[in-house]
């Protein structure tokens, strides 16, 4: 069991095919190193490059609609803004006037000093570089992405999508109205082409094939490294259930502005490429359509892969440039053969994006997660595990440090006074007072619709007390977003279960560990050691964790969280949040569903955590289940407390019967009450 | 009186939580059934198989001796099934009597529509007084109200009921009550989903009690009243194999 | 012209814009009330009809403004002419929506959105490659009478449009208050499972409303035909945009919000074009964006949302 452990916690894989993996890679990467050097053709290589750009364009979108499930209509306008950053700069469109700010920059090489075409005085150049111009741009677009994200922060997908789409055309019809800036529709002319050591790029198309190639390598790389990330695993469950993704300590804002931030950078990095590629730009280089056909590339190779959009991004775009043109050679002459009028004139090329509509209409419609699907590794089972026999789970032989540990002193670990939470005309929540003392099992009973997971979600900040104070360990945390609440230690689970249902087992567990992980983009695409050893630490404690359901969760670590059982996925909720370490778990129903024998399991598991040290908050109804637990019970009704005390006194208590089963004023006074 | 809907050992499953087991329940025409249970038992989802809005992985329904368990909802409220929803579910922006008017979706207007509103507005004055007003401003009790009429409009065999209770003042569960008697001896066959045992046994001639899913107490109602069963299916006992330390 | 003869003249300008954007807005407004879904389609839907009315208009032996009709022959001209066209949209709304629509229905997601982006390209580039991509004249049968009021001129055109609007706008009314099917659209896009429980077939109310919703469409083309006096390829996007940004300001999914809505942006059209000119587009996109973000329901509110 020690090796498929060991086995289980490398983050990186070490399993056969990966030699196969990276032999496949070398032959790619000598294909296209040597590419240009035995098929000579300049237009050619042109057209190569050109796909690169847009597979960078394709990555870019990638990151936020595939990681993030961002829907961005308005791509483009990232496209626009590095390029125009560059292509401004660089040709001079800009003059401003000399004075002495200039001359630090011109002692930095970034502008020159050049006498005015009309009067006298001399005017600022901008000597910026490309290869600086690259980093600058990326910067700048990622400014952007911040101020155009930051609007949709709250709206649902599709209106999402719709303001995006708005930015997205707003901007080039600025870039071609302000033409003082710009030189509006007839486009920036003399975009300097980038110069290395001296030598001037030129109009061959070889070296910006290679530049291209080498944006597309590093930002794939870049790409990768995210997406198997503490980043990546955030955004993934953003775009799984932003809900959960929140109370798992998922700062929503921070990463979801992350997303349009890097998006953003690629497009505006690929800018400032294509533009000094071609020497000019133009306004209609960068509209709707554009945005459009970046999310066909995508849609086409599959969302979220990141192999999958750059290969979707080549075909299609080689597809326009090479591929058409014969084929509708071919098309011709099959028309002529069977004497179609119709089909001997078809023009492919201009039909273009009807093939995209097509396209979009058709993945949609048959294969929604695109020619290379975003794969979720999912490992074989090893020997031991497919062998392994199921077992109640234990807490021999576990050191769960971080976990629990808090004493039974008396003082209260949560302490709610006054809660009042009201939706619109109806009071869900009146005036409530609930205290957990730490160390203990505090349970929270009471009929449908009595208020129970409303106040777990007023105790974890998903909706607003209109009164009250709730204090965690003497602070109060009313009034908090969600992330925070969990990062000071409050962490749940959901009575309907808002699982990561595209993701394993493990990186749901991983997520749980979100905020007590502490990596960040850099760290996460330089993966430094430090990083390595967070995630391996990650692992093994996601184990440990899993270890407590004995052998129900473990054996299935590297399985989608989709095809599992309901009470196992009833068991990874809670999995999800004890690998928050948290001080107090609030579980909403943790037995709903499960047969005796698996309500039996939950119960005495329940019970070992407690015993570790671990206050609980529990939502039950299963009597039998509160009665061995509990230490306080409350009984909610209609959104007020109307009992609490001990399970056998409140078990007995007239109140909670007629709760229960119903008040029926005449039944009572003709003395026949249930 | 005859037979008018029967389960027989049906099981139903959301994904693979198996909500409903090996279920059976007989209602006859002209009887009152309550089905009774605490939290997430299945009470819901019979109402959901009933209405064919859920279908049964095994099992039979069967409506006036044919089974229905593959019949499209139109076509069960067709043949005189008619539902009043959980939370009542009016079309908050239509009037009361748009409202009444879609219960009646699948008839024609003429005589007998017009009796039946007739009916109604006896049954309920207070919902002729609103007949014009918008349904989303009325309040809890008077929807109630709205929802039965526009069930009954469907000139029913069979009505329905979702906790016809939820969310009500005690004055309003009275009244509520009262008329579903009414209703009933006006020759409709109700059947009943309620939490609120008490009031559901003060009407029904019989009950069943619901628990995760399976049938657990059976019987009628004045026997049911008098087992001291009940408290420990809703409360959750009833199934416990041994005493947990 | 006077300061008065020039509001009133794009005073009567806005009011014919409004009444093709609120038509357009409508259809719009029809599905998303009942699918909550954003249908990119229905605006190119609006330019294949414009085309369909102009070979219907061909057929007739009409080419540009040569061949003036009057009285009887106009009238049954336009009234076959906007026959065919609603039918001919309707028919291509309702197909879009039986073989590219419902059968993602039930996937949650933007996957439906996605692919009316598609058909909406289908559509617009079916046009552009047969059509090509010059404007082309538009026939147009009816006599150059002009009213003149206050020194601006009301041409009888616009007096049909606005009576087609009106009548078309009153039709849906009252289809939508009264009509067994109607009431039924209502209903379901207030509570589409209550509904079904009363027996409503949600899948038949659903063709209604995309049909309709085309149907409008379609008649919105002809009116930009008549109005503009051509037609081109790309007056779906153009129109288009200003159309939504008219649902959305109006409450989107809701109907009279919809008409208030093009209303609006019909005058502002008019009256902000002599202002801000090109800046025009950008207004209209800042209000869009801006609706979203602080107020998305809109000026006359929208249905409570179904989807999380």
């Amino acid at each position: 069991m020690s090796n498929a452990l060991t086995l289980l916690t490398r983050p990186v894989s070490w399993m056969p095919e990966a030699r196969r993996r990276q032999l496949g890679m070398a032959i790619l990467a000598a294909f296209a190193v040597t590419f240009p050097i035995w098929h000579n053709n300049d237009a050619d290589i042109d057209s190569m490059a050109n796909a690169a750009s847009y597979a960078v364009l394709a990555l870019g979108l990638n990151i936020v609609v595939g990681f993030a499930g961002l829907l961005d209509l308005g791509y483009a306008a990232f496209f626009a803004i590095g390029a125009y950053t560059y292509g401004i700069l660089t040709s001079f469109q800009v003059e401003p006037a000399w004075s002495q700010f200039w001359v630090p920059f011109q002692w930095l090489g970034l502008v020159a000093q050049m006498p005015a075409e009309t009067g006298s005085g001399s005017v600022v150049h901008f000597t910026l570089s490309f290869w600086l111009a690259l980093p600058f741009s990326a910067a700048f677009a990622a400014f952007w992405g911040v101020l155009f994200g930051a609007p949709t922060l709250r709206l649902r997908g599709d209106y999402l999508a719709i303001v995006t789409l708005g930015f997205g055309e707003i901007v080039p019809i600025v870039v071609r109205n302000w033409s003082s800036l710009t030189a509006g529709a007839a486009g920036l002319n003399g975009v300097a082409a980038p110069q290395l050591f001296g030598w001037s790029f030129g109009v061959d198309a070889t070296p910006y094939y290679y530049v291209a190639i080498c944006l597309v390598a590093l930002l794939m790389f870049v790409s990768i490294r995210l997406r198997d990330s503490r980043i990546g695993r955030a955004w993934m469950a953003i775009r799984e259930d932003e809900i959960a993704a929140g109370c798992m300590g998922i700062n929503l804002t921070r990463f979801k502005l992350l997303a349009f931030a890097i998006g953003a950078a690629f497009g505006g990095m690929t800018g400032v490429f294509y533009v000094a590629k071609l020497q000019t730009a133009t306004p209609d280089m960068f509209g709707f359509p554009v945005s459009v056909m970046i999310l066909v590339m995508i849609v086409f190779g599959g969302i979220g892969s990141v192999w999958g959009v750059v290969v979707g991004a080549f075909f299609l775009q080689l597809l326009q440039s090479w591929w058409l043109e014969d084929l509708t050679g071919w098309v011709d002459a099959f028309g002529r053969l069977v004497h179609s009028p119709w089909l001997a004139h078809v023009d492919l090329v201009r039909s273009i994006e009807l093939i995209f509509g097509f396209i979009l209409v058709g993945m949609m419609l048959f294969r929604r997660d695109g020619l290379i699907p975003a794969v979720r590794k999912q490992a074989a089972l090893s020997f031991d595990q497919q062998h392994a026999v199921v077992q109640r789970g234990g807490f021999a032989d576990l050191k769960l440090q971080g976990l629990g540990g808090d004493v039974r002193t008396g003082a209260a670990a949560l302490e709610a006074k006054g809660v009042t939470v009201r939706f619109g005309g109806l009071t869900a929540l009146d005036a409530v007072d609930i205290t957990v003392p730490n160390g203990s099992v505090v349970a929270v009973i009471g009929p449908n619709g009595s208020g129970k997971s409303t106040l777990f979600n007023a105790i974890t900040g998903l909706v607003p007390a209109e009164a009250g104070s709730i204090r965690f360990h003497g602070e109060e945390i009313l009034g908090l977003p969600p992330h925070e609440i969990l990062r000071k230690g409050v962490a749940r689970t959901f009575q309907n279960l808002r699982l990561f249902t595209n993701l394993t087992v493990m990186e749901n567990a991983l997520i749980g560990q979100h905020a007590r992980l502490t990596t960040g983009v850099f760290r996460a695409i330089l993966r430094l050691p430090g990083t390595l050893r967070e995630e391996d630490a990650a692992r093994i404690w996601a184990m440990e964790i899993f270890a407590i359901f004995g052998n129900r969760l473990a054996p299935r670590v590297m399985q989608m969280v989709s095809g599992l059982s309901y009470a196992n996925r009833r068991r990874i909720e809670i999995a999800r949040a004890l690998a928050s370490r948290p001080r107090i778990l609030l579980l909403d129903e943790p037995t709903a569903g499960m047969n005796p024998a698996e309500t039996l399991e939950l119960a005495e598991q329940i019970k070992g955590l407690n015993a570790l040290g671990l206050t609980v908050l529990l939502i039950e109804h299963k009597l039998d289940v509160v009665t061995t637990l509990a230490d306080t019970v409350y009984v909610l009704d209609h959104g007020e407390v109307i009992a609490h005390g001990r399970p056998d006194e409140v078990r007995r208590d007239e109140e909670v019967l007629r709760a229960y089963l119903g008040r029926n004023a005449q039944a009572a006074a003709a003395g026949v009450t249930v | 009186m005859g037979m008018l809907l029967e389960f027989r050992h049906v099981d139903t499953y959301y994904g693979d939580l198996h909500v409903l087991k090996d279920v059976n329940y007989a209602i006859e025409e002209g009887e009152i059934i309550a089905l009774l249970g605490g939290n997430a038992c299945g009470k819901s989802t019979t109402m959901k198989t009933i209405m064919g809005v859920v279908r049964p992985a095994r099992g039979q329904v069967i409506y006036q001796g044919q089974p229905i368990e593959r019949l499209p909802t139109a076509e069960r409220v067709r043949r005189g099934i008619a539902p009043v929803l959980e939370a009542r579910r009016l079309f908050p922006r239509m009037t009361v009597f748009e409202n009444l008017e879609m219960g009646a979706y699948l008839r024609n207007r003429g005589p007998e529509f017009d009796q039946d509103l007739e009916r109604v507005y006896s049954l309920f004055p207070r919902v002729k007084e609103r007949r014009d007003q918008i349904a989303g401003t009325l309040s809890g009790g008077e929807q109630q109200m709205v929802a039965m009429g526009r069930a009954l409009m469907a000139r029913p065999k069979l009505l329905c009921m979702d906790e016809p209770s939820m969310g009500l003042s005690p004055l309003y569960v009275e009244q509520v009550f009262d008329i579903i008697q009414e209703i009933n001896r006006q020759g409709t066959t109700i059947f009943m989903v309620e939490q609120n045992a008490n009031m559901a046994l003060s009407i029904a001639h019989r009950a069943y009690v619901l628990q995760t899913g399976q049938v657990v107490l059976s019987g009628t109602a004045s026997d049911l009243r008098q087992n001291p069963l009940i408290r420990e299916a809703y409360l959750g006992e009833m199934q416990v194999a041994q005493p947990l330390v | 012209m006077t300061d008065t003869a020039l509001f009133l003249q794009q005073l009567i300008n806005g009011l014919s814009l409004g009444a093709m954007y609120a038509l357009l807005a409508l259809g719009f407004t029809l599905v998303y009330g009942i699918l909550e879904l954003i249908n990119f389609s229905h605006f190119n839907v609006f330019m294949v009809g414009s085309f369909i009315a102009m070979w219907v208009l061909q057929m007739f032996g009409l080419t540009g403004q040569d061949v003036i009709l009057t009285g009887l022959p106009l009238a049954m001209v336009l009234l076959v002419a906007f026959v065919a066209t609603m039918l001919g949209s309707g028919i291509i709304g309702v197909l879009i929506e039986r073989l590219c629509l419902r059968p993602l229905r039930n996937v949650k997601g933007p996957a439906a959105m996605i692919t009316t982006i598609g058909v909406s390209y289908i559509l617009f580039n079916f046009i552009l490659l047969t059509a090509g991509a010059e404007n082309l004249n538009y026939p147009n049968p009816m006599p150059q009478i002009q009213y003149h009021i206050e020194g601006a001129v009301l041409d009888l055109r616009v007096v049909l449009i606005w009576i087609v609007a009106v009548v078309l706008m009153l039709a849906l009314h009252f289809f939508v208050q009264k009509s067994r099917i109607g009431k039924a659209m209502r209903a379901t896009a207030q509570d589409a499972e209550a509904a079904r429980m009363m027996g409503v077939e949600v899948d038949k109310v659903v063709v209604m409303a995309f049909f309709l919703g085309s149907a409008l469409a379609g008649a919105a083309g002809l009116i930009f035909g008549i109005y503009y006096n051509f037609t081109s390829f790309i007056i779906g996007f153009t129109a288009g945009l200003r159309a939504f940004t008219a649902a959305v300001l109006g409450g989107i999914g809701n109907v009279p919000g919809a008409m208030l809505g093009g209303v609006i942006i019909g005058l502002i059209e008019a009256l902000g074009g002599q202002i801000a000119g090109e800046w025009t587009d950008v207004i209209i996109f800042s209000i869009l964006v801006l609706v979203l973000v602080f107020k998305p329901t809109g000026l006359l509110g929208r249905m409570a949302p179904n989807k999380s």
